[in-house]
């Protein structure tokens, strides 16, 4: 898939089941146990970090993924 | 969510809110096009609904949330290591600060002596549902995202 199609998908433009169920994947999410997958995130001021810059602060971090609703 | 953040901030706890798209695009908070615009409505996250926690933004195609499994409203919880120790594929306050509450105690009690070791558990937990108060948010969006969530489950 294109860059451009995975931005489209990924930002679908109605909440219909063709759009949105083809991006849940819980069941194929990391495992338990084993190292995180490591990203790219930006903070509000739109400067880059890494996932690894959060999660290495704390004995633990907790994440929320989420949106307006 | 962020009055847990609080509480077990002192014990050791980071929290984050996780920006990643909109699940129910509106008339109001529409789908991205842009990382300006995403930058945009995850500022609206601590302004607008009120995020106290600090807010990290994914990429404009979703990398982070597309491998941790893309679920609207997911919780993990990651510890020092870089590996995920708790994951829920949808959030509950009750949930989540058990989880803390048990992964606390753990570091307590190998500061005590015990010798622990990893074990993997499954469990159906039980979350809140507030179908009101879910609509609300979505009046928020726009009537174009309660038509769609309709529409979709009624």
């Amino acid at each position: 898939m294109s860059d451009l199609r995975m931005v489209e998908g990924y930002n679908y433009d109605e909440f219909v089941p063709e759009k949105f169920e083809p991006g849940m994947k819980f069941e194929e999410s990391p495992p338990l146990g084993k190292p995180a997958p490591d990203f790219s995130l930006w903070d509000l001021e739109g400067r880059e970090t890494r996932f690894s810059a959060i999660w290495s602060v704390h004995t633990y971090t907790t994440v929320e993924f989420g949106s307006f609703t | 969510m962020n009055q847990i953040a609080e509480r077990w901030a002192p014990h050791g706890v980071g929290s984050i809110f996780l920006y990643t798209h909109e699940a129910h695009p509106g008339e109001y908070w529409p789908h991205h096009t842009s990382f300006d615009q995403k930058l945009q409505h995850a500022r609206a996250l601590r302004d607008v609904l009120g995020v106290t926690r600090p807010i990290l933004v994914d990429a404009l195609d979703g990398a982070c949330h597309r491998a941790y499994g893309g679920m609207p409203n997911m919780t993990w919880i990651i510890n020092q290591s870089g590996a995920p120790v708790y994951k829920s594929d949808w959030t509950d306050a009750h949930s989540v600060e058990n989880a803390i509450q048990y992964f606390v105690a753990a570091v307590d009690r190998r500061r005590a002596g015990e010798t622990l070791a990893p074990f993997n558990v499954e469990r159906l937990d039980l979350r809140n549902v507030d179908r009101e108060a879910f609509y609300k948010g979505l009046e928020r969006n726009g009537p174009k995202a309660v038509r769609e969530f309709r529409a979709a489950f009624g």
